[in-house]
């Protein structure tokens, strides 16, 4: 978080990590390659490849390359309770970079990459697309100042399955600090759309640790209600709270079959970015072993 | 130690709010943002008797700070005897002054006025010095600071209303400037007389009618500390309208040309159609019919009045029509025509225009006030005295007999004037004898001609021509002149020197006259003087200062001083005021005590003269008159006081407390004390956190 540019922050994760892979970023996950499928009566005719037909006399559809690609969409909760950090950045602050950084990276393979800023309501849109310029423009969306107020996922999450309506992957990034219930039913519109969904949940060491030390007046960010607490009170109870929160969501995304992260600030960022593509790998072999069990 | 202001003390309660304060910030000491409190549930604040005693030295100073504050809002001080610089017991100067004036003869004003003035006497204290004045045109004393304190004490008010009570309005008119000034320096005449004095008061009892006359107020320096308090005597509202005889011509009765009347309505009047009708002086009415005459209130104008039978010398005009009397009668004296005799010693020569009286009889034409006649004194070449004593003025062209110079000598010393004109060099015998002065010398002038050079504009004969457009006298040409040589024992004044400095004309007493010497004819032989503008008006001041003219004027204003109607030297003069009462005066002398309207008389030798006194227009106009007109003026005026004395001098109490209070400043240091406090406040409050903060880190 020392770097000011997020794009320049994206770029040296990406790189770094890269340079840590060892591998190449090309291979194993990327978009399925272009292919031709043999004509049928009732196919478009737009989209016969008439070359193939002077070499070989067959009709053959040329599959559009939109088609095979990834398209993926950020969803960045930019609530007030994002604005919480300990560590001299917020929470906030990790979660733009880490869209920055998986938008870099996707758009460095080719996908179309799109972008949601959300707090009770949706703030910014940028389409999925791979074009010039359009990752800066990414960047300079997260870099908006937020006005948000409160997390409320519903709103948010109703206007991405109407505006993201071909399939693709979400990514939302946010710290899910809403009753689990809710989460629930708002999660679930995007599975109706057959979105696959990667979870980062940001929380703050602080925010797990609750390590406090001394008895004073906590006020929440986004309610501004002022409560006294004395720490050493409350933190069991706390932490014994919060930890059946995360499990809650956890048990809704499994059930949903997202995948999900839980993100610690302080936590390098490749770390997350390393999970996510596993995720990704994880869920290709599963789609491919499926696929090989039912040809 | 005493307080100006002890309630701002209240504001030492104030220390409650610190205290306050700093148990609730022990409390809420500090505040942390935190993402959601979805997880958790408040807990009790836990305090402990320590906490509460915790920077007790700066909750201390904080309360020290207030409380330092709330003493200099309250303005300590130490009271002094000796600081003191009056005492409330003290007592005060107090001047009465109570207008007189005519326009107080109204119904039951002067009744008021005299109940304020002795209400003012008898709330003094044994302290007070009271001077009590009386004011018409003139200021009078009727009680002053050395007599009231002299009185024994249970006498003083008593004295000085019996005093008051002799008084009565005067038919005088009002001159408030005149009678202010002088009764604020009574203050300052009576400063000396080493008796403590708290405060000074003017109490001016009048009307205050719109007519008074407030000259010398403007830009006057009050004594210090005066204060003028004004009590308006309110008279009955009603309609009042006066009237003024202008100044008549001789020709007025008998002939075409009417006598005119100047007639005042007042602002406040509710009339506007009045009468104006002659009376006899034993009343009955002279004109035939009463005149109309129609004036909107506030207005002042002049109208001819009816007609006077011929050979009427004295009568009153009245007006009718209004509510108020005492300003409705003018008196009227028909101005008698002058007749003067100058007598001319010489030849007669009134054709031959190489004369000079050819010249000089045409100085003096005849008019309506004034017929000059100038004689010879002299019947069938016998020298008439008589004729010489009736003349009021004398020419002696250069040449007298013997006879006629002692006559003329005596003439001369019973204050009479006489004008000798230096023809030759033989006049000096003449000259000589007529002044007494053997030394005189006379001889001829040589040179081509003479210009006056140097002229005494300071003598009344010159002062006419003073201003700078009239006081060219080099276009008159003196052909001949001669030079006379007057010895210093003549104490004479050379009033014109020639430009080679020989006196041109002289004045020499003689006894109690006076001879003027002109040192050269004006017959155009001797120079260019009769053919000059300067020549009649010359004449005229000539006959005019030596004193053989009568008063030109009849009609005079109450108080006026009426110049006698004969120059001093004559005989006494016998005058006869309207109340009948007479007194004989020296001729010459002014007669002064002009106190009623009406015609004055008076008798000298078998003449007869009546002089009109009159109350000024002025004091018709009744309508009370604006306050702010006097604090315009500078009168340091004060507002009726209806506070009882207990009161005033709880107030005045004050005041010098406040003074003593604004000496000392002891609110300067506390002011100080507080924000020594205040920095001591931030150095520890600064402490202590920084000293919290490196706690909070070692944990």
């Amino acid at each position: 978080m020392a770097i000011r540019s997020l794009e320049l922050r994206a770029r040296v994760v990406v790189e770094g990590f890269w340079n840590g892979l060892h591998r190449s970023p090309y291979h194993g996950f990327s978009v399925e390659f272009t292919e031709y499928r043999q004509y049928s009566p009732g196919d478009d005719t737009r989209y016969l490849d008439w070359r193939l037909y002077a070499r070989s006399d067959r009709y053959y559809l040329k599959k559009f390359e939109d088609e095979t690609n990834l398209r993926c969409h950020l969803l960045v909760d930019q609530s007030r309770s994002m604005s919480y950090g300990s560590l001299g950045y917020t929470k906030l602050d990790y979660a733009r970079t880490l869209a920055a950084t998986l938008a870099w990276f996707l758009n460095g393979q080719g996908d179309a990459v799109g972008l949601f800023t959300f707090a009770e309501r949706v703030r910014d849109y940028l389409p999925a697309r791979h074009r010039h310029g359009h990752l800066r423009q990414l960047m300079l969306a997260l870099e908006k100042e937020s006005e948000g107020r409160e997390t409320n996922l519903g709103e948010p999450l109703r206007r991405v399955a109407e505006l993201a309506r071909k399939r693709g992957l979400i990514v939302l990034i946010s710290d899910l600090l809403a009753p689990v219930d809710e989460l629930e039913r708002n999660l679930a519109r995007l599975t109706a759309a057959g979105h696959e969904v990667v979870i980062f949940q940001i929380l703050d060491p602080n925010e797990l640790a609750f390590d406090f030390n001394r008895a004073m007046l906590f006020q929440d960010v986004e309610s501004q209600q002022d409560i006294y607490l004395d720490p050493e009170t409350v933190r069991a109870d706390y932490q014994r709270k919060l930890q059946a929160h995360g499990l809650g969501v956890e048990t809704i995304c499994r059930k949903l079959g997202f995948a999900f992260h839980r993100v610690v600030t302080n936590e390098p960022m490749d770390i997350a970015l390393f999970n996510f593509l596993q995720s990704r790998n994880r869920r290709g072999k599963r789609i491919n072993r499926r696929t090989q069990q039912f040809p | 130690m005493n307080f100006l202001s002890p309630w701002f003390l209240l504001g030492a309660a104030a220390i409650a709010g610190p205290i306050l304060f700093h148990l609730i910030r022990r409390i809420v000491r500090e505040r942390m943002t935190f993402s959601s409190l979805m997880f958790l549930k408040p807990t009790p604040p836990k305090l402990t008797r320590r906490r509460r005693l915790e920077h007790l030295w700066l909750l201390l100073l904080r309360c020290l700070c207030l409380l330092l504050l709330a003493a200099g809002f309250a303005r300590p001080f130490f009271s002094s005897n000796s600081a003191m610089p009056v005492s409330p017991d003290d007592g005060r100067q107090l001047v009465l002054l109570v207008d007189t004036s005519a326009s107080m003869r109204r119904d039951g004003v002067w009744e008021k006025a005299r109940n304020i003035a002795e209400k003012y006497l008898a709330q003094t204290t044994p302290a007070d010095q009271v001077a009590v004045l009386t004011f018409d045109r003139q200021p009078q004393t009727l009680v002053n600071f050395g007599e009231w304190v002299s009185w024994g004490l249970d006498q003083r008010a008593t004295l000085a209303k019996q005093k008051l009570a002799a008084v009565s309005p005067s038919w005088m008119g009002t001159q408030l400037g005149l009678a202010l000034t002088t009764a604020a320096e009574k203050f300052r005449e009576d400063t000396a007389n080493g008796r403590p004095v708290s405060r000074r008061e003017l109490v001016l009892i009048s009307d205050l009618q719109e007519g008074v006359k407030l000259d010398g107020l403007q830009g006057h320096d009050w004594p210090t500390g005066t204060k003028v308090i004004l009590e308006r005597v309110d008279a009955k509202p009603q309609s009042n309208a006066g009237l003024e005889i202008q100044s008549a011509s001789p020709s007025a009765v008998g002939d075409d040309q009417p006598v005119r009347v100047r007639v005042s309505n007042a602002r406040d009047s509710g009339r506007e159609k009045f009468r104006l009708n002659w009376q006899s002086e034993n009343g009955t009415t002279v004109a035939a019919a009463p005149m109309e005459i129609y004036l909107p209130p506030g207005q002042t104008r002049s109208f001819s009045a009816p007609k006077l039978p011929a050979g009427t010398t004295a009568a009153e005009i009245r007006l009718t029509g209004d509510e108020v009397d005492f300003d409705n009668h003018s008196y009227f004296a028909a101005p008698e025509a002058e007749h003067l005799t100058i007598a001319w010693f010489g030849l007669a020569g009134d054709n031959d225009p190489s004369k000079m009286r050819y010249y000089f009889q045409r100085v003096f034409p005849e008019t309506p006030a004034r017929t000059v006649k100038v004689i010879t004194p002299t019947v069938q070449q016998t020298f008439s005295p008589e004729l010489l004593n009736q003349s009021a003025f004398a020419v002696i062209p250069g040449r007298l007999t013997p006879e006629e110079i002692t006559a003329t000598h005596d003439w001369l010393a019973r204050g009479k004037t006489a004008l000798f004109v230096v023809t030759d060099e033989q006049a000096a015998p003449v000259l000589s004898a007529l002044t007494s002065l053997p030394e005189i010398k006379i001889t001829e002038a040589t040179g081509e001609y003479a210009l006056l050079g140097d002229i005494d504009f300071t003598h009344p004969l010159f002062a006419p021509f003073a201003d700078p457009r009239f006081s060219d006298f080099t276009h008159i040409h003196f052909w001949k002149h001669r030079r006379m040589e007057i010895p210093a024992s003549a104490q004479a004044r050379v009033l014109a020197k020639f430009d080679d400095g020989s006196p041109a004309l002289a004045q020499i007493p003689v006894g109690s006259g006076n001879l003027l010497v002109l040192a050269s004819g004006w017959n155009p032989a001797d120079s260019q003087l009769a053919l000059s503008s300067k020549f009649p008006p010359l004449m005229q001041t000539m006959l005019d200062w030596s004193g053989g003219a009568v008063p030109a004027r009849f009609q005079f204003q109450t108080g006026d001083a009426i110049p006698s109607p004969i120059a001093s030297g004559g005989a006494a003069v016998q005058w006869q005021k309207p109340d009948g009462k007479k007194e004989s005066l020296a001729a010459g002398a002014a007669f002064s005590k002009t106190d009623l309207p009406g015609i004055y008389t008076a008798t000298f030798g078998d003449k007869r003269r009546q002089f009109a006194v009159n109350l000024p227009l002025d004091e018709s106009r009744t309508a009370p008159m604006s306050p702010d007109e006097l604090a315009r003026l500078g009168v340091p005026l004060q507002t009726p006081s209806l506070v009882p004395l207990a009161k005033i001098q709880e107030v005045q109490l004050h005041l010098q407390r406040a003074e003593l209070e604004n000496r000392q400043k002891l609110w300067r240091w506390l002011i100080v004390g507080v924000l020594v406090v205040m920095f001591g406040e931030i150095i520890l409050s600064g402490w202590l956190a920084r000293r919290e903060k490196t706690v909070e880190v070692t944990t």
